[in-house]
């Protein structure tokens, strides 16, 4: 058995709607509990910043095309070097580090759970091997569900519950945890070398439209009882315009969970764009804002965009390869049979860039124009908006109007023209902060059940105490302390225990895999299913029995089993 | 003046590299400072590695000279950061001898491994002996190699010679291996010998080649007859695979059959 008492802790725990106050926190055994024993290890939190542990509900960490970003930028690997140091491993990377490096500099923010966006289903277990060596994290990911040929058959064929019985063997034979769709479609069509624009266009050879994949995917989706709503990565990412097809996409989105969203749709930053070319680009915020202050069975993340270096990547095939036109530079390019595809390449966001510029405001304005901070989530789609790190300036710039006066002061002049952000003046406080890293995300995941992003008593003992004192810190002026609080913690727990103290990670850790296995009907069970089978083993270069991931490839973790209605 | 002779003492495995970026003029400014260089995870003392003499005393690196003596063909990253004072190395020397090096001269009396010069932003190295690949190129993934300064060598280069070139000069008064050139953009490249297959993907600078390019790449266009200090030469532009607008002044060529 194991104590831990943390002292003098001001509280902010948005769940439990504790706005700041001084409280004791009793751990025992790496969860919350209503008191400890006086032999308890004991640590003084003084009054600092203390919230649940930060959680990142996209972010692409693990897998293939992560690790292809590794090695066709070997420059951005020599750009963020450590030495191994006590617990630590060395590390090397910036916009995408190698494993270690990702944990460590997450936990060093105080982020202790972690979505990876989109998982391949073939390439799985390369995910898994990466969540292994992500030890101060716990993990899940996002299934790629956009081009499954299965899936779209089903869905020609407008039969919803032979859709949620393929999505139910997969996630199981993959370990994954949600549903995603990158440009539902689109990056089937271009193994044609074509694309989709929106919603309404038809997927070649299956006669269905990404609108068809969208609204029968919510449907299995809660069919199948899923903790997380159906993840969309809209179509028609980064496209003068485009915010037209998000607003179409959001009108599909039918209210059918009383808990959370019925759809999370992400980075959408990066499809609020206004315009009809490069030349009269602009933004198209408040609209999107509208939709989803209308809409509460969404929930977005801002897919903030930070200037400097970084790496794009994305399942969206077609659209890496309009950026790579644009910019010249390297681009990877990858198909996964049958399911998916991806692009990678290296972005610099300038802010002398107009355009640039422009999606910088836009992810602010996204933020501040949605009411409520539970339906906007803080979040870059590491890497390709900016890495991770920048997360503690986004926040300051969310918090304080002067800071971002003066970051528009240094941007494209033209900028202020094409954008609302210099008339807003909403500067959030630290709980709607709170909200929008650790809260929303848990309660968007369903993870909130699972001990997840709240204090309670039973929670999973995920803290973190940040060196900022809230009474005593102005965040509309002393943005620097903001930034520099939000850098890096006094001390993060995981578990119960003290897992990184002052940017030093302090023990080896283990993280712990979420995954979901849905219990369907023996006569809806996929595995009963001739045509499926027959199929699988004519197109696949796999065999359907070596297809799933075995057990050895994940250690701790957890199963989340759900009853489907099927 | 001061004067530091640094001699490389006999090895058991004198093949095994050492890395040794502490090796600066400006690093014996500070007398107190324990130098050390790597020998694979191992970080030994100077002393371990080299007899150190010193003689005089310096205000500033411009007043420093190094003098490197006995087999030093396999230390790396000597003048990495250089910038200033002088370098002499008497023998052969390791990869990646003045990477981003900004001031001073470095001269080798006998070869450079690779990377001579890699991303070098100013001063100047000579080489009496061959150089490697990459000679003045940019490391792996790198958009940009030598920005500045100048790269004299006397023998040949290697392949990948001012890969990347971005500013600055390189002359070579041997061959130059396969490549040279290959996405430069800026800067100047003069070759004396022969060359294979110079300047692909190049997007500007300027590259001469005195003796015969093989394997002429075929996205060049022609764009007249110049005289260099009274030899003819054929004007280049190109490439234009890549929309680039570099210039090759060349003597004799060959297509690829
Ligand atoms: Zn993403």
């Amino acid at each position: 058995m194991s104590e831990l008492l943390i002292k003098n802790a001001f509280v902010i725990d948005p769940l439990n709607h504790i706005r700041g106050e001084i409280m004791d926190i009793f751990v025992r055994d790496g969860r919350i509990v209503e008191s400890v024993g006086p032999n308890a290890e004991v640590i003084d939190a003084g009054g600092m910043l203390t919230m649940p542990g930060g959680i990142d509900s996209h972010t692409h960490v693990c897998g293939t095309k992560v690790n292809f970003g590794r090695y066709m930028s070997p420059e951005d690997m020599r750009a963020g070097r450590t030495k191994r140091h006590g617990a630590m491993h060395a590390t090397s990377g910036y916009s995408v580090p190698t494993t270690y490096g990702t944990s460590y500099r997450y936990s060093t923010m105080g982020y202790t759970t972690l979505l990876e966006g989109a998982m391949a289903p073939l390439e799985a277990r390369h995910t898994h091997e990466e969540f292994n060596y992500t030890p101060l994290q716990d993990t899940m990911a996002n299934v790629l569900f956009d081009g499954n040929w299965a899936i779209m058959e089903a869905v020609r064929d407008q039969d919803t519950a032979r859709a949620a019985a393929i999505v139910a063997w997969f996630l199981e034979a993959v370990k994954g945890f949600s549903i995603k769709l990158t440009n539902p479609g689109g990056t089937e069509a271009w193994g044609w070398g074509k694309n989709l624009t929106c919603i309404r266009d038809i997927v070649p050879n299956f006669e269905v439209t990404p609108a068809d994949i969208i609204t029968t995917m919510i449907k299995a989706n809660e069919m199948l009882r899923l903790p997380h709503s159906v993840h969309l990565h809209c179509n028609n990412l980064g496209t003068p315009g485009n915010y037209q097809c998000t607003l179409d996409t959001f009108d599909l989105v039918p209210d059918i969970n009383r808990e959370r969203q019925s759809l999370y749709a992400t980075h959408v930053q990066f499809h609020a764009y206004g315009g009809t070319s490069w030349k009269d680009f602009c933004s198209r915020s408040d609209e999107i804002a509208a939709s989803v202050n209308n809409r509460p069975q969404i929930t977005i993340d801002m897919g903030q965009v930070m200037f400097g270096k970084t790496t794009t990547m994305t399942a969206d095939g077609p659209m890496e390869f309009n950026l790579y036109r644009l910019h010249h530079n390297k681009w990877s390019n990858h198909d996964v049979e049958l399911e998916t595809g991806s692009g990678i390449i290296p972005v610099y966001y300038s802010r002398k860039n107009l355009v640039n510029s422009i999606m910088w405001a836009i992810g602010l304005e996204l933020a501040l124009l949605v009411r409520d901070p539970y339906q906007c989530i803080l979040a870059t789609d590491n890497p390709n908006g900016a890495p991770f790190v920048k997360y503690p300036e986004i926040i300051a710039l969310l918090m304080s109007k002067a800071y971002r006066e003066a970051e528009l002061a240094t941007v494209h002049p033209d900028t202020g023209s094409r954008v609302p952000l210099p008339a807003i003046d909403r500067e959030m406080d630290w709980y709607d902060i709170a909200i929008m890293t650790r809260a929303a995300q848990a309660r968007a995941l369903g993870i909130a059940g699972q001990g997840k992003g709240h204090l309670s008593e039973g929670a999973e003992a995920d803290i973190a105490i940040y060196p900022l004192r809230v009474g005593e810190t102005d965040p509309s002026r002393e943005y620097d302390a903001i930034i520099k609080g939000f850098s890096q913690t006094e001390y993060t727990i995981k578990r119960g225990r003290v897992v990184c103290r002052r940017g030093e990670c302090l023990v080896e850790g283990v993280n712990t895999t979420y995954w979901v296995r849905p219990k369907v009907s023996e006569e809806r069970n996929i595995l009963n299913d001739e045509e499926f089978k027959r199929n699988f083993d004519r197109y696949y270069t796999v065999r359907m029995s070596n297809y799933p991931v075995q057990d050895s490839y994940l250690q701790r973790n957890v199963c989340i089993d759900t009853e489907a209605q099927l | 003046m001061m004067r530091v002779v640094l001699a490389v003492k006999e090895r058991k495995k004198p093949f095994l590299p050492i890395e040794a970026e502490a090796i600066l003029p400006s690093a014996f400014l500070d007398q107190e400072a324990k130098l050390t260089v790597w020998k694979g995870n191992k970080e030994l003392p100077f002393a371990e590695v080299f007899a150190v003499s010193i003689d005089g005393e310096a205000e500033s690196a411009d007043d420093v000279e190094i003098v490197i003596r006995g087999d030093s063909s396999r230390i790396k990253r000597i003048g990495e950061y250089m910038d200033g004072g002088r370098i002499v190395i008497e023998g052969d020397i390791g990869m990646h001898c003045g990477n981003f090096m900004e001031a001073g001269t470095i001269e080798i009396m006998g070869s450079a491994d690779a990377w001579l010069g890699r991303e070098m932003r100013g001063g100047s190295i000579i080489c009496r002996g061959n150089a490697g690949d990459y000679c003045g190129s940019g490391y792996r993934g790198e958009k940009k190699g030598m920005r500045g300064g100048s790269i004299e060598v006397f023998g040949n280069a290697g392949d990948f010679t001012a890969e990347m070139l971005a500013g600055g000069s390189i002359v070579i008064h041997g061959n130059a291996g396969d490549m040279a050139g290959v996405d430069m953009h800026d800067g100047a490249l003069v070759i004396h010998g022969d060359a294979r297959m110079v300047c692909a993907n190049m997007t500007g600078g300027t590259c001469t080649v005195h003796g015969t390019v093989a394997d002429m790449m075929p996205t060049f266009v022609r764009t007249g007859q110049v005289l260099i200090e009274g030899t003819e030469f054929t004007r280049f532009s190109g490439d234009i695979a890549n929309r680039g607008k570099g210039t090759l002044f060349i003597r004799r060529w060959q297509y690829m059959d």
